[in-house]
């Protein structure tokens, strides 16, 4: 078979044919490509030397110390401590301050409430959002097409001025810190379908007391005489028309007939703890309790308040069927 | 016939180029060397693999910053030395400990449905991983991950360390509908899960499995014959959702680490 | 001493065209099922509420039909192709062969069950059921066996470049496939790896890149070396280049692996590795490029009329840029960001979509001509598949990139108090304009794959009537 013979360069084939024509110029490959070939196999070597490489050299390589400034120093570990002072740096000055200070103070100094704003974000996002919605709307926007399917807010809404465990910023704190979980109890074995059909009513309509079964049955223990809830127990305010899970006649009849967090069926309301979970510091729950505040709805501290706390905190929430409203 | 008994590359490479079995032969050991090199040594990492039991492995071990070497047990979770002896008695802090029986049940379901194809389960020594997701990640949390879940991409967020940030409640209204509760996710509807029991079957025989394991298998004192007997009756009444927020409430809180510690030694 | 071919062999090549018209036809299929992938990321409505087309779900089925079905067709008719071809001989066995055949067909058909249906062993690309996996090792070795034998009785004196790599590609999957799937039954549907946590990761990533390193390009350079020469009807531009280009792959490719894990609980030596070999790859990677690119030199005006080779050098240009893009995301301070995010996507479909798709689409339409003896039913359609696949791969590419780059950024960014930017969902409906880019793209390639049915299939028709014009004239 004849050999074929680039015609331009005249350059020979390796003589080789396969196919009918398939065949190999001899041309050499061309010199940058044999220097790079060969650099490459030099930069492994130094890249050795730079970087931990050799299997079982658990940090550092067998070469420490030889070839480039700093060869054989560096650990992915040691990186991040690199990379986290410059960060700390930056947020020393403020993280000091933060450590021994109050939410109420913090809330107070102009400065630091900015700073806590922008560290709130994204600490209130990825850990806070998912239950209260980005900035604290609520949960509902989207679900709200499928609100028959499930039981409305997953946890309230944060950027309105209705609490049920009191706005101000040591009552939020003290949400965010220690958890929560409001009770009612399931009333389905307690009340008749006609009583509960009754109090239903009266709840939607705004005004709970209108029907004497609301004290009759027990509903004032934790609502209060005039339905308006109680922040020591996070009993919901019933004449406000703001709705914790669902404002439909369907919706109410469901609280009353299963309670919360009282078993089958109940309504779930839980505010895990954070503090027990270890997932946020303290100065993190901190800046938290600013951050909530800060969306709109934080309330000045009313000496009220205080008072009614420590005397309801007494009789614990869960036996709270004896005390009678104020 | 001029050219065709010269050589272009070398009397070596000439030979192989004729002669198939020498090909085969040389590619076989050429393409053998680098997992070799890479795979084996890992065998012999501390605390893992071949050195399970033995925390020295290789001169290396975990130390804290007064330079004292961390007792494993500290780490890995060992009934023999805990003052927890079952894994119902188990404490967040107590060391890497296997699956219960309902966790491996949802684990199995969230490789079945592809969970690892968005979320990563390991978290990078980088600040910004630490600030969104907690401390970086360590071999011995993985140890008893029989097919890891390190995943390669992020579509959602890593969640090796997602066990005890949301209520099982959340967990629950999440994986059914994510958008209720997450409006721009993109996470696919898992609410059939709801709907189906766990295979009490399969649980069973994966415990079994995990046992069998050359290496990492969970030690027979842990799921003692006595465990896996009672695992259907563990689950009974169970259905897949509650399995798989289970093993996601399990991610991420066996080991207690200090600040400043380096763990990847 | 080559073969004097004075009467020509007969080839055994009706197992070629049957891999030949499988491959187009789960050219189609996969990347259709890309596309819906795609969208269920840009609309997430599209998981209907049916388990078995969630998310989760029908990726691993993309993933598996375009790198084993269409991948493995083209694999497979293009190797039993070239290797009678080149060592003038028929096959060892043309029995195994459709053995092959069959039995891998029978595999792809259970993966389209098998996956939907959540069988997930749990590692990326190798997601099968156990039995599956069997079923897929002793099908391999019928093919490799096979094809080995075949080198082993060829009638020319040298064996062809193409066949090295392919041999290379052979042994490296049986290694790779083997060792990656060792796990023990539960039953039917779950199995899990005999390895865990570090060990499996690294034996993963050694199987994941390496079937991108030698089944993805090893294979498809072994096309390459056959099919630019060929259509072009020029020798391979430098046969020293081609002995180097491949004992440098084949040497070092299998120590990349490593940098799939660069930052994780793998000790730091071996991330360090991978990334250090992975940079020199550079090189060789390249002097393959660039012995496809050269053996065109001096005759760049076919490029104008042969729209088969603009394919063929398309891949090329594809192949140079993603194995430069690769070294560079195994650079440490690129991986810190690019890892975990589109950016990997948008190199893995620049491989994808640009070399390895391109060069199959180019060594198809050669194939089909030769193997039915006969002209494209449309030269026309030629080009416009080419236009379509070329503005679809490159709209994808540049959307992940983007995407990517963007996610990387989004994650780490802080503003000047030290504190983390954006919230994790913020970078999720960042990517939301991105994602429907990709489906877009992703469909105007897949609209391509169609074009090149049709004109398949027309060929194929047209090959056939005339055959049969001649045989009613050879009766009459
Ligand atoms: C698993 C869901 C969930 C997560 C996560 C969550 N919360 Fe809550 N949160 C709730 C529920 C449910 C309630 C209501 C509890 C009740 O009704 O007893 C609540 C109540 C609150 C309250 C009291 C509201 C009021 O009206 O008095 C505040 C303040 C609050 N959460 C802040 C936060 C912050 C800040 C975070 C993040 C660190 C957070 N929550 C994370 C579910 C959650
Ligand atoms: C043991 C204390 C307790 C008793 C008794 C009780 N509740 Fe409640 N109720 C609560 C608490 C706490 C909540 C708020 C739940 C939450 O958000 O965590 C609540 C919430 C509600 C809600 C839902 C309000 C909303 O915004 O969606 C309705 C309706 C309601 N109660 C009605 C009643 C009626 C009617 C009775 C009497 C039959 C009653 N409750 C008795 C503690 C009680
Ligand atoms: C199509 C991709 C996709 C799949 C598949 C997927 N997820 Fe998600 N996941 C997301 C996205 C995006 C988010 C972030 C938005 C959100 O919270 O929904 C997320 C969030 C989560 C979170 C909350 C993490 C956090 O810290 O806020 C959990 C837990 C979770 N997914 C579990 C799962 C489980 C379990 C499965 C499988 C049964 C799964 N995911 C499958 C995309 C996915
Ligand atoms: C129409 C063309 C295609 C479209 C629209 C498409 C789309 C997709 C999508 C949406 C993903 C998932 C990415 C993610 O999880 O974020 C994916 C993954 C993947 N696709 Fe494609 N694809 C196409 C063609 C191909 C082809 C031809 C191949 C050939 C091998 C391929 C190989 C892969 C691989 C290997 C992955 C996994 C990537 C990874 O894990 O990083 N794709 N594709
Ligand atoms: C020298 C050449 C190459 C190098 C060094 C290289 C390097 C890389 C790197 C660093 C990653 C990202 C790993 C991570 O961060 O998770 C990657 C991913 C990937 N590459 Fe390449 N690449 C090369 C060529 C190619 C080619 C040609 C293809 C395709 C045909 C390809 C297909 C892939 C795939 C499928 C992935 C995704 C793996 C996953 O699921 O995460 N690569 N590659
Ligand atoms: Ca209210
Ligand atoms: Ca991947
Ligand atoms: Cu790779």
């Amino acid at each position: 078979m004849s050999d074929i013979h680039n015609s331009a360069g005249g350059v020979p084939t390796t003589g080789h044919v396969w196919d009918d024509d398939l065949a190999d110029y001899v041309n050499q490959p061309p010199k940058w490509w044999m220097l790079g070939l060969t650099a490459s196999a030099i930069w492994v070597v130094v890249y050795w030397t730079m970087y931990p490489a050799v299997p079982l050299a658990m940090s550092g390589t067998f070469f420490e110390g030889v070839g480039l400034p700093g060869s054989g120093k560096w650990t992915a570990i040691k990186e991040l401590a690199e990379d986290q002072k410059v960060l700390d740096d930056v947020r020393k000055p403020y993280e000091d301050k933060l450590k021994n200070m109050t939410p109420a103070a913090i809330l107070a100094d102009e400065e630091l409430s900015k700073y806590v704003e922008r560290s709130g974000k994204v600490l209130f996002s990825d850990n806070c959002g998912g239950c209260h919605g980005q900035n604290g709307v609520g949960t509902e926007q989207v679900g709200a097409k499928f609100a028959q399917r499930e039981q409305g807010l997953m946890a309230p809404r944060l950027n309105d001025d209705d609490w049920l465990y009191g706005g101000t910023i040591d009552d939020i704190h003290t949400s965010i810190s220690g958890g929560r979980q409001g009770m009612m109890v399931a009333h389905k074995d307690i009340l008749s379908a006609a009583e509960i059909d009754t109090l239903a009513n009266a709840v939607a309509s705004g005004n709970p007391a209108s029907t004497p079964l609301f004290a009759e049955k027990g509903c004032t223990a934790c609502h209060g005489a005039d339905g308006k809830g109680m922040a020591a127990m996070g009993s919901a305010n019933l004449t406000d028309k703001v709705w914790r899970f669902d404002g439909s006649l369907e919706g109410i009849k469901q609280t009353i007939t299963y309670g919360v967090n009282a078993g089958d069926n109940a309504r779930v309301a839980i505010m895990p703890n954070f503090t027990a979970a270890g997932k946020l510091s303290a100065v993190e729950m901190k800046k938290l309790a600013v951050y909530v505040y800060k969306f709109g709805g934080g309330q000045k501290a009313a000496p009220v308040a205080v008072e009614v706390a420590p005397a309801v905190e007494a009789a614990s929430a869960a036996e709270a069927a004896p005390v009678t409203a104020p | 016939m001029s050219d065709h008994d010269k050589i272009y590359s070398t009397k070596f490479q000439d030979k192989i180029e004729r002669n198939t079995l020498l090909m085969f032969v040389l590619t076989a050991v050429a393409v053998a060397v680098g997992g070799i090199v890479e795979i084996v040594p890992l065998f012999y990492l501390p605390n893992t693999g071949m050195c399970q039991n033995d925390p020295t492995c290789n001169n290396t071990q975990h130390k804290d910053l007064q330079g004292n070497a961390i007792p494993m047990d500290k780490i890995i979770w060992n009934p023999a030395t805990s003052a927890h002896k079952t894994l119902a008695d188990w404490q967040p802090g107590d060391g890497v400990r296997p699956y219960t029986a309902l966790e491996t049940a949802g684990r199995h379901v969230y490789i079945r449905e592809g969970c690892f194809l968005c979320h990563s389960q390991m978290i990078r020594p980088f600040r910004d991983e630490k600030d969104r997701y907690g401390h970086y990640s360590i071999a011995e949390e993985s140890m008893y991950d029989h097919t890891y879940q390190w995943g390669s991409k992020r579509t959602g967020p890593d969640i090796a360390r997602v066990g005890g940030k949301y209520s099982d409640e959340w967990h629950r209204k999440h994986l059914k509908y994510p958008r209720d509760v997450v409006p721009e996710s993109v996470m696919p509807n898992f609410f059939f899960l709801e709907k189906n029991p766990v295979d009490t079957v399969k649980l069973t025989k994966t415990l079994e499995v995990m046992t069998q394991m050359p290496f990492n298998p969970v030690p027979k004192t842990i799921y003692t014959d006595a465990y896996i007997a009672g695992a259907a009756k563990e689950v009974e009444g169970k259905t897949e959702m509650d399995a798989v927020i289970a093993y996601l409430q399990s991610l991420g809180n066996h080991v207690k680490f200090e600040e400043g510690v380096n763990y990847r030694d | 001493m080559e073969a004097k071919q004075a009467t020509p062999v007969k080839y055994d090549m009706d197992v070629v065209r049957w891999f030949t018209i499988m491959a187009v036809v789960y050219a189609v299929v996969g990347t259709l099922i890309g596309v819906y992938v795609a969208s269920e990321l840009a609309f997430p409505f599209l998981n209907f509420d049916i388990p078995e087309i969630t998310f989760g779900r029908l990726r691993p089925l993309h993933t598996n039909a375009v790198i084993f079905a269409f991948g493995g067709c083209v694999l497979m008719a293009t190797g039993f192709y070239i290797v009678q071809r080149t060592g003038a001989t028929k096959l060892w066995s043309n029995t195994m062969a459709w053995f092959t055949f069959y039995g891998w067909n029978l595999i792809i058909v259970l993966a389209v069950i098998t996956l939907p249906l959540g069988m997930s062993s749990g590692k990326e690309y190798a997601e099968l059921p156990w039995w599956v996996d069997i079923m897929i090792a002793v099908v391999w070795l019928s093919y490799g066996l096979n094809y080995i034998m075949t080198i082993g009785i060829r009638k020319t004196s040298h064996i062809y470049v193409s066949n090295w790599f392919t041999m290379g590609m052979i042994v490296m999957i049986t290694y790779l496939h083997v060792v990656n799937s060792l796990a023990i039954p539960v039953d039917m549907a779950t199995a899990y790896s005999i390895y865990s946590g570090v060990q499996d990761a690294m034996i993963q990533w050694w199987w994941g890149h390496n079937a991108v390193g030698f089944y993805l390009t090893g294979g498809f350079l072994g096309i390459m070396y056959y099919f630019i020469p060929k259509q072009s009807g020029r020798p391979v531009f430098s046969y020293r280049l081609s002995v180097l280009h491949f004992w440098t792959l084949t040497f070092g490719y299998v120590w990349l692996g490593a940098h799939h894990l660069q930052y994780t609980a793998l000790p730091d030596w071996t991330g360090s590795l991978g990334a250090a070999i992975s940079l020199s790859m550079i090189i060789p990677s390249w002097g393959g490029a660039m012995n496809g690119m050269m053996t065109l030199s001096g005759a760049w005006d076919k490029l104008r009329t042969d729209y088969i080779l603009r394919f063929l050098v398309t891949a090329m240009a594809f192949y140079a840029m993603s194995t430069f893009d690769g070294p560079v995301m195994a650079i440490k301070s690129v991986n810190a960001l690019s890892h975990y995010t589109d950016w990997t996507v948008g190199h893995v479909h620049a491989g994808a979509l640009g070399w390895m798709s391109m060069i199959s689409f180019g060594a198809i339409y050669h194939m089909v001509k030769k193997l039915w003896n006969t002209e494209m039913y449309s030269d026309k359609l030629v080009n416009v598949h080419f236009w379509v696949a070329l503005i679809g791969a490159v709209t994808y590419v540049v959307a992940m990139w983007v995407s990517g780059i963007m996610q990387g950024l989004m994650w780490r960014d802080y503003d000047e108090f030290g504190t983390l930017t954006y919230t994790f969902v913020e970078s999720v409906s960042a990517m939301h304009p991105y994602y429907v880019m990709r489906a877009v793209g992703g469909a105007i390639f897949n609209l391509g794959t169609w074009i090149m049915l049709y004109n398949v299939i027309m060929t194929v028709r047209q090959a056939g009537a005339v055959r049969g014009v001649n045989a009613v004239a050879a009766k009459a």
